[in-house]
């Protein structure tokens, strides 16, 4: 099962953190915290693979990729083979990089929302759901249509009675 | 795109990304948090935009940190939304902020269920994943059915379908019976032929979280898998979107390649044929390529195939080519496959026999302990430590020990810890050993624990043959110009004690010695000083004729730490001082230590809580066991019944090896202890493994009456008790083609009084085992040793605890290699008084046949006893404040095998109760005490009383009292047990009275109410 996704930048700011088994919000931050101190130890050109056990517990694993100014993280234990995750960070990046057009930190920070999206169009409560980008592609694009037929109405306010159940 | 009606949003992110420092980003947040605070209170004039819009405000903060306590109603309530985007975000971000325990959940409950049954796709999506993450025992209780049906319907999009997939995924492990294993099994087998990759990836992922559980229920999935594989391997109706770096799916070869590895075996030729005609096509098929992804992707594949290759213990030739692989894999340049080929490696040594093969690149793996990276510097060493044993350690360690001083700081503790363990468990002699930790105290002294110089110091007390040559490589290190200070303590703990015995070499004489570790006073820290002193003093004793300036000398220290605030310097000061004017009873008083009593080594005990805290338990322990079953392969090429040889170096109490000569297996061999003595026998199995005193702590001090007759033990054991009826007896042995070897039951009894025997033996396998019992917990070592020139394959082992034990079995290994012996440590916790009886269901594969046992486990009652003697006026007072049910209990037993009173008292001291005698004025009456040790009663203690009449030895009346009430009841019950059974003469040769037993004076039957009465 895969624990958790962390992407956050090379300052060791987060700019996704997804946990699969609940961590309470000061936990969460201080693994985000405990990897990044670990990750800006490590020297370019060395493996993916971080001990992570230390930080996460017993049965953890983790890898990482190093993109630009960016760090995608997935935390797993070893019921996961650990290439097969490396894959997948990559997926999920080369899917980002088409929903974006060469992605970059800032479309990352600004569209926290359709990061979320594709995310769950990848990794489902912890297992991989989707490892083909163009499927994820096409899913994510009927969840815009989806959206942007429906932006057009909501910005009329409608008073529905469901909000004051 | 999402965000483009959500300027609010964005203008948030940006006031955020704008915060100079983390203050004015926490002003701003508190600042938003106020203001959706307020807009949620007035939530009548929100319209669902606006309210979708604060939603993810909330969550972007929560992801920055902040703790977000309010509006989880509101995000909740999105989720009733009966357009998109609000149910969207209601879904995703509830999945976020709320956890499975979440009170809101309940409520949703309805409207989830409505998503999910409904026909609106995209909502099926967004309920699904929502309960895929978050749900939880409810929602799996009122769901999973209509799960079910999403992933089974022909109607439903794939996209829909994978969900649902890992939505039962989720459900399942919540509540593992929402899935009926009956019917749920075909519908998987079906789902394994599904077209969609995406849709098979999902169902994969459920299946092997299925098999994991129970794979005889999905045996009909195994050729499926078997054939998904062949469809990727041929690269057949595979389209183009799943084709990743230009190679079918990894993912899902990934995947099934691992449900694969949950079935033991794969028992149809045809089916094993294809698997192993894909797996070979993968392993020789895949190479290392410029592509970084590629190459990850293809390894994965790989790496998973060589996972399943170990697991079906292919033939030899597969095998040795996995370990070429490894091999070739440790020395690439990309630095992923390095890493993966040393953990690989690791984990193939618990496996199969292949530990020579990696030996030849024992030269390449310590050059990876040279890796720029950690990651990989660890692997090297994990596989390091895990592939030492007698031949390569001095090699290994000696490696260790030099890379100790470059090493990094983080590994140094770890690597010092784990040479000193190496050194201890394969020391080809011990002066090795000694030069071994001595110098791991030069070069890292900081990293060395306590533990690891006691344990020198041990060492070096319990071998006299070594104590010359520790201490003269004590006196070397001092001549160091700077030495740490563990070194200073070790060594002049070490002179003090054998300085003596170096008396004529020059530099070694006691004034000699004296001044070199004085002028290292200075130096040390408080600490240390009172080691020093005594040194001092030790000195003075030895040297003979007295030299009267160095007494003088050596007084006017004593006299000035007289004075010292330190209280222990003080004291010893003060003592020694007193002391050393005696004269020659100094001598007596400061005399040589005695030996130590053996036990578990404390550093390898410190290394099993490491891993339990750090490492992967299992492997690790399964990996140290494996260790063990080398080394002992290694020293021990006689048939695994046979007697152990004695390996005394490493016995720590060498006196013990002259009494081991009953080893575990003394029951087995009919040994006739015949007397009721205290005897070291069971403790003493110190020659029984040359690793006893370091894996496991094994009865040192055993219990006084641990070892009674064998002969009552034998006589009245091997019928069948009450307890026996009522137990599980082995009931499915009839139905094994392999016939145990000796009575099952007979040697559960034994070792109910025993702490090391068989527990079973067949032609195949023998089970012995060996307790160590500690007041309300336990240490059991199974040692599964396999009697064939094949491996035993197959091998499960589960413990099926009473509710009162809290059991915990290390793994046991799948494969014992042959003639080998594995030890499978199992950790006992008694939870309160029964005497229910664990039992062990055991079983392995012989040829085609499954052979299944199921063992008593001797974790009984009167283990967590420990016999207590009672004068009179203990036991007295005691007895009378227990007055009465439910304390304390009476009872008129009949039918009781009749046995003289000596037997009777030898029966019960056997089982740890101890007999007080003489406390009964009447010579009729025995009357014993016993503690009993459990986590809810602690240290209790019992009071038995036996009123035998000398005419009638068939019966008694028995009264058991302690400070509860269960404990009384089960005690009572349990005694009982042991005294009626109906004798089987022919089971017991030494059945006839034993002459040495005298038989107790006839006195005329008194009244027992009147016994009683004189008794109080």
């Amino acid at each position: 099962m895969i624990r958790a996704v962390i992407v956050m930048n090379t300052q060791g700011k987060p700019r996704l953190a997804k946990f699969y088994d609940y961590q309470p919000v000061e936990k969460q931050q201080e693994l985000i915290r405990s990897v990044f101190a670990a990750l800006s130890n490590r020297a370019e050109n060395v493996s993916n693979f971080m001990e992570a056990e230390s930080i996460f517990g017993p049965d953890s694993r983790l890898v990482y990729k190093h993109y630009a100014t960016l760090y995608f993280v997935f935390v797993f234990d070893s019921s996961e083979n650990e290439l097969a995750m490396l894959d997948l960070i990559q997926v999920f990046v080369e899917t980002l990089d088409k929903c974006f057009r060469n992605v970059c930190e800032l479309d990352i920070v600004f569209n926290y929302s359709k990061m979320q999206s594709v995310l769950d169009e990848i990794i489902f409560g912890g297992q991989v759901l989707e490892t083909s980008s163009v499927e994820v592609m096409k899913a994510i694009e009927e969840i815009s249509k989806l959206e942007a037929a429906s932006n057009a109405i909501s910005l009329i306010p409608y008073a529905s009675g469901w909000s004051r159940r | 795109m999402a965000l483009s009606g959500m300027r609010g949003l964005s203008v948030f992110i940006s006031d955020i990304r704008n915060c100079q420092n983390k203050e004015q980003e926490r002003l701003r947040v508190d600042k938003e948090l106020g203001n959706v605070r307020t807009r949620f209170k007035n939530e009548k004039g929100l319209t669902p935009y606006e309210k979708k819009k604060y939603v993810w405000k909330m969550l972007y903060i929560y992801m920055l940190g902040y703790d977000v306590d309010f509006g989880h109603m509101e995000t909740v309530s999105l989720i009733s939304a009966p357009k998109y985007p609000e149910k969207q975000v209601g879904y995703i971000v509830t999945a976020c902020l709320l956890n499975e325990n979440h009170d809101f959940l309940r409520l949703i409950i309805n409207s989830v269920r409505n998503d999910i049954i409904g026909r609106n796709e995209t909502f099926q999506c967004l309920a699904l994943t929502m309960v895929g993450n978050i749900g939880g025992r409810e929602f799996a209780e009122s769901l999973a059915p209509d799960v079910q049906k999403l992933l089974i319907s022909s109607s439903c999009r794939p996209l829909v379908r994978k969900k649902a997939a890992l939505c039962l995924l989720r459900l399942y492990r919540k509540n593992p019976d929402v899935v009926n294993v009956d019917g749920w099994a075909d519908r998987m087998a079906q789902l394994l032929d599904e077209r969609d990759l995406g849709v098979l990836t999902s169902s994969l992922s459920l299946l092997v979280a299925l098999v994991s559980n129970n794979h005889k229920a999905y045996w009909s999935c195994l050729p499926k898998c078997v054939k998904i594989l062949e469809r990727l391997a041929r690269n057949q109706d595979v389209p183009q979107e799943y084709t990743y770096y230009g190679i079918p799916s990894p993912w899902l070869q990934v995947k099934t390649m691992r449900a694969l590895q949950y079935f033991p075996v794969i028992e149809d030729p045809n089916t094993r044929r294809s698997l192993f005609e894909v797996l070979q096509r993968v392993l020789m098929g895949t190479d290392v390529v410029k592509n970084v992804n590629k190459n990850n992707a293809s390894h994965s594949v790989l790496f998973e195939a060589l996972s399943l290759v170990m697991h079906l213990d292919a033939e030899k030739e597969m095998m040795s080519q996995c370990v070429a692989l490894l091999g070739k894999f440790i020395a690439v340049r990309e630095p992923n496959i390095r890493y993966l080929g040393l953990e690989n490696m690791t984990r193939m040594l618990m496996v199969t026999d292949v530990q020579e093969i990696i030996k030849r690149h024992q030269a390449q793996i310590i050059t990876s302990l040279k890796d720029p990276d950690i990651s990989i510097r660890r692997r090297a060493l994990d596989l390091l430590y895990g592939m030492c044993d007698v031949s390569n350690a001095k090699d290994i360690v000696e490696e260790l020990l030099q890379y100790l001083s470059t090493s990094d700081l983080t590994m140094r503790e770890e690597l010092a810890l784990k040479a000193a363990i190496l050194a201890e468990k394969f020391a080809p002699d011990l002066s090795w050993y000694v030069d071994v930790i001595l110098q791991l105290i030069d070069k890292a002294g900081d990293f060395v624990s306590d533990d690891i110089w006691f344990r020198v110091i041990q060492f070096v007390t319990n071998n006299e043959d070594l104590q010359a040559y520790a201490a003269l490589k004590a006196r070397e290190y001092l001549d160091k110009p700077a030495i740490h200070e563990t070194m200073m303590k070790v060594s002049a703990y070490l002179l003090g004690e054998y300085s003596h015995l170096l008396a004529r070499r020059p530099g070694c004489s006691p004034k000699d010695i004296f001044t070199i570790i004085h002028e290292k006073i200075p130096t040390v820290s408080t600490p240390t000083i009172p080691i020093l002193l005594s040194t001092y003093a030790k000195i003075l004793m030895h040297t003979q004729p007295p030299d009267l300036e160095l007494q003088n000398q050596i007084l006017a220290i004593f006299h000035k730490y007289e004075s010292c605030i330190d209280a222990e310097i003080q004291q010893r000061a003060v003592e020694y001082f007193t002391l050393s004017r005696k004269g020659p009873a100094m001598a007596d008083i400061l005399a040589e230590m005695p030996k130590f009593p053996e036990r578990q080594s404390a550093l390898i005990k410190k290394a099993e809580d490491i891993e339990t805290d750090t490492a992967e338990q299992s492997a690790i322990k399964l990996r140290a066991q494996q260790q063990m079953s080398n080394a002992l392969v290694v020293t021990d090429h006689r048939p695994p019944n046979g007697t152990p040889p004695p390996v005394s170096s490493f016995n720590l109490v060498k006196v013990s090896s002259t009494n081991s000569n009953l080893d575990y297996n003394s029951v087995d061999q009919g040994a006739n202890q015949t007397n009721g003595t205290v005897s070291k026998t069971d403790s003493q199995s110190a020659s029984a493994d040359l690793l006893g005193d370091l894996l496991g702590p094994l009865a040192i001090e055993g219990p006084p009456g641990a070892s009674i007759s064998e002969q009552s033990v034998l006589s009245g054991r091997d019928v069948p008790s009450a307890a026996d009826a009522a137990a599980i007896v082995p009931i499915e042995e009839q139905a094994n083609s392999v016939q145990p070897i000796g009575n099952i039951a007979e040697r559960f009894h034994a070792l109910c009084l025993k702490d090391s025997g068989v527990l079973y033996e067949d032609p195949h396998i023998q089970i012995g085992i060996k307790a160590e019992w500690r007041a309300h917990q336990g240490r059991i070592v199974l040692f599964l040793g396999n009697k064939n020139t094949s491996p035993l394959v197959s091998v499960q082992a589960l413990i099926l605890p009473p509710l009162h034990l809290k059991m915990e079995l290390s793994l046991v290994p799948d494969t014992i290699p042959p003639r080998a012996q594995v030890q499978c440590p199992l950790e006992v916790v008694n939870l309160w008084p029964s005497r229910d009886v664990a039992v062990l269901d055991f079983s392995y594969k012989s040829g085609t046949n499954l052979v299944n046992n199921k063992l008593r486990l001797p974790a009984v009652i009167n283990k967590f006893l420990q016999p207590i003697q009672l004068s009179a006026e203990e036991f007295f007072p005691q007895w009378r404040s227990l007055s009465g049910p439910p304390l304390k209990l009476q009872e008129v037993v009949r039918g009781v095998r009749p046995l003289p009173l000596m037997e009777l008292a030898n029966l019960f001291n056997s089982y740890r109760v101890m007999v007080c005698p003489g406390l009964d004025p009447n010579p009729n009456n025995l009357v014993a005490s016993t503690t009993f040790y459990s986590e809810s009663t602690r240290a209790m203690l019992c009071l038995v009383r036996l009123e035998t009449d000398p005419a009638d030895r068939t019966q008694l009346r028995m009264t058991v009292a302690s400070g509860d009430p269960t404990l009384t009841f089960e005690l009572k019950e349990f005694i009982k047990e042991q005294l009626v059974y109906i004798p089987e003469p022919s089971h017991g040769p030494t059945q006839a009275p034993a002459p040495a037993a005298p038989q107790a004076p006839v006195l005329p039957p008194d009244d027992p109410a009147a016994i009683l009465a004189g008794l109080l």
